[in-house]
């Protein structure tokens, strides 16, 4: 039914495409939305890589944002310490909360659904309160990550959060790049057995244990980016950044945009930055009080989580590729 | 057709853009942002919902009925003030999200009352205030950095420092309790250590410390442990310095186990009605210390109080008055005189100078000098201590306030002789 096969090149100059797009759309709309703009960029990091390890290998986490927390911490050490240049501290994130996620993943492998769910959570509650025992990591208030201030040439009038929004979405796009390449290499298929008929997978010659390591040493190197990038759109990084409710936006964002596919992804992230601004017109509209006001991005988020499972569990994406292929 | 169509959109919202940026780079002329010849626009983001948001969930409604009072009495420099508030739950992230939105898209003319240390920290970096001038007032945190105008040079602060409390409670106890067994619960973070160097330098030498995780106290059973580990060591005094969540764990298993020293309840956990709320009966507080800078809710004898009081009762309606009424009409108080000092031709650069000059005399409701200058942001300088009664209200000892000051430094402890300036009529701006 596909008329035209995708080859690399052709991905490859969509990606560009993107790129240029969202270059032109960051001198269009306005400075709010140029931040919103990085904040997705960060949410398509952190969601890919929950669907990297979900989707792919079948493995559940509901920590996420420990390893986003590492991947902040890391970068901003290596900022602050060393004044590295910003895509040093971000490939330290990378590489530091993959390390940590090599650990995890050698216990996660002897764990499956719930017991790693749980285990997953624990990391989550417990990781970013380490930060307050150690001195050097700035206890609640946390530390400073300053990227610092756009490169002159730029001009005058280019923004701080312009400049935030240009390295989030090129680090964002690079993610993708690499991320859907190797999902369709043979590593991808390799998960995509292991999740699918893990049994069928070990008869075939695929060392389960290995192959779910690896995944959730990406996945979690994916999640250190996605951290390094959160801290600096808000140029600090501190435990309270990191709280339960990140986890679990994460885990909604990847069911949202279709937890199979990597297509989706910037569904589940738009949404995760456009609800509480609906939520907000919303209230306006129909003047509720300030309590209603305040819970209603809550309701909003889980009402579409109930209505995703139900209509698109395999997200929009996914039902759309099948309708069309009927 | 359509693909015509789309091209035209395409070009004219090219076209439309680069108006907008030609627009945009010519400079401002007539007012600030936010500011217009007939209103002035403030935001604040604070936890409205989650587990900090208790009592302090107040502060906002407290800001916006004094501000009412004010416009409903003509204004300031007949500008009307409204405030925008956003809900960060107390998470840093969300709170840079939610200061954006005010900045950029409600637009309003300064902050006000930020809460949170990591989050004021964010927020002031992420934003750019500084480098955008933007005032940021009054912030709800005892992080002493944020009086340090070098660092956030568009930031002022109303609280006294963490580290000014231990101060002032250490020499409390030299004065009350010389010789006696000391005992603490703290938050083991910067809250903690920075009332621990406080204490140190008052020369406190505590018979047991109990240190606790930020949101262990929420942990079944851990509390408990705190008062068995106390009971071991025997304290005569035993002093909360801990979250409100966490002195009423304290305070609650405390009751369970009939365990009753002398307490000393630092002021970010000490508010009776939250305490209240988190069930601890009132009349267990009675006898405890307890610290505050602002005038007690309960004293209908002092005119800002009356004044709050009363317009409590007209423009919010059916809230319980207590500490964060007070604490949020305070600031809303002290934002209302600099907006008056800085003249009708309101900008955030005047603002700003407004406060550094005539700010430490503005009248307010604080019964501590405050140490705004042209070099410092630091709001409220010390405490009174009073005991809390049958029901859970503190009074000052003696029915007289008792108030010392000090700093974030190492200077002493002094008992305050400071005549706080007397209220213009009708709490209105004069």
């Amino acid at each position: 039914m596909h008329k035209l096969k995708a080859t690399n090149a052709t991905r490859l100059l969509g990606f560009i495409l993107l790129g240029l797009f969202l270059f032109y759309l960051s001198n269009t709309v306005d400075e709010l939305r140029v931040y919103q703009g990085a904040t997705v960029a960060m949410y398509v990091i952190a969601i890919s890589s929950i669907i990297l390890l979900t989707g792919y290998s079948g493995q559940v986490s509901l920590g996420h944002g420990a390893l986003l927390a590492i991947g902040g911490y890391g970068a901003a050490l290596v900022r602050n310490n060393f004044n590295a240049p910003i895509w040093i501290a971000f490939i330290a994130a990378i590489l530091l909360a993959a390390f940590w996620g090599a650990l995890l993943g050698a216990t996660a492998a002897r764990l499956s659904g719930p017991y790693l769910a749980g285990t997953t959570l624990a990391l989550a509650v417990g990781l970013p309160s380490i930060a307050n025992q150690f001195k050097f990591l700035g206890g609640e208030q946390g530390l400073i990550f300053d990227i610092g201030l756009p490169p002159a040439w730029l001009g005058q009038t280019f923004s701080q959060y312009k400049w935030f929004f240009w390295i989030a979405a090129l680090t964002a796009l690079i993610a993708m790049w690499w991320l859907q390449n190797l999902l369709r290499s043979g590593y991808g298929r390799t998960w995509r057995a292991v999740r699918t008929q893990s049994v069928a997978a070990e008869l075939a010659g695929i060392n389960i244990a290995r192959s779910k390591i690896l995944a959730f040493t990406l996945s979690a190197g994916l999640a250190g980016l996605a951290g390094a990038v959160l801290s600096m759109t808000i140029s600090t990084v501190s435990p309270g950044a990191f709280p339960l409710s990140l986890s679990f936006a994460l885990a909604t964002g990847a069911v949202l945009s279709g937890v199979t596919t990597l297509g989706g992804v910037i569904i589940g992230s738009v949404t995760l930055v456009a609800i509480p601004e609906i939520a907000d017109v919303v209230a306006h509209q129909v003047g509720a009080s300030e309590n209603a006001t305040t819970n209603l991005p809550g309701l909003m988020v889980s009402g579409l989580l109930i209505v995703a499972v139900l209509f698109v569990p395999n997200g929009p994406v996914e039902q759309l590729k099948k309708k069309r292929s009927k | 057709m359509i693909r015509k169509n789309r091209r035209k959109l395409i070009s004219a919202s090219a076209v439309i853009a680069a108006g907008s940026m030609l627009l945009a780079a010519t400079p401002a002329q007539a007012a600030e942002q936010g500011v217009s010849a007939t209103s002035i626009k403030l935001g604040i983001t604070i936890p409205m919902t989650g587990i900090a948001s208790p009592g302090y969930n107040k502060i906002p409604g407290a800001m916006k009925a004094y501000f009412d009072y004010v416009n409903a009495n003509g204004g300031v420099n007949g500008r009307k003030i409204t405030l925008v508030v956003k809900d960060d739950q107390y998470i840093p992230t969300l709170a840079v999200a939610k200061a954006n939105e005010l900045i950029l898209k409600d637009k309003v003319f300064a902050l006000i009352g930020t809460l949170g240390t990591a989050s004021t920290k964010a927020i002031s970096r992420s934003a750019q205030l500084s480098a955008r001038g933007i005032p940021s007032l009054f912030v709800n945190t005892g992080f002493s950095g944020f009086a340090d105008k070098k660092a956030y040079p568009t930031s002022f602060s109303i609280l006294p420092s963490y580290q000014m409390e231990a101060k002032v409670i250490g020499k409390y106890l030299d004065d009350n309790y010389a010789g006696k067994k000391i005992g603490l619960i703290y938050q083991d973070d910067d809250f903690g250590v920075d009332a621990l160097n406080g204490f140190k330098q008052a020369g406190i030498n505590f018979a047991i410390k109990v240190p606790y995780a930020a949101g262990s106290q929420g942990v079944a059973g851990v509390a408990g442990t705190w008062i068995t580990k106390l009971q071991a060591a025997a304290p005569d005094v035993v002093i909360l310095f801990g979250v409100s969540s966490a002195t009423a764990a304290a305070l609650g298993n405390a009751y369970a186990y009939k365990y009753a020293p002398k307490w000393i309840l630092g002021s970010v956990g000490g508010d009776a009605t939250t305490l209240a709320a988190s069930k601890v009966p009132p009349a267990f507080l009675a006898g405890a210390k307890g610290l505050s800078f602002a005038p007690a809710p309960s004293d209908s004898a002092d005119e800002y109080i009356k004044m709050f009081m009363d317009v409590n009762t007209t423009y919010n309606k059916g809230v319980a008055f207590d500490n964060n009424i007070v604490a949020g009409m305070t600031s809303a108080f002290l934002a209302v005189q600099a907006i008056k000092a800085a003249g009708p031709n309101l900008t955030r650069k005047g603002l700003m100078s407004a406060i550094e000059k005539g700010a430490s005399t503005f009248a307010n409701p604080a019964l501590t000098p405050l140490g705004y200058s042209a070099t410092s942001h630091v709001g409220a300088t010390g405490y009174w201590i009073g005991t809390y009664d049958a029901t859970g209200a503190l009074k000052p000892d003696g029915g007289k306030y008792t108030v010392y000051t000090t700093d974030s430094g190492t200077g002493p402890v002094v008992l305050s002789n400071y005549k706080r300036p007397a209220m213009p009529a009708k709490g209105l701006p004069n």
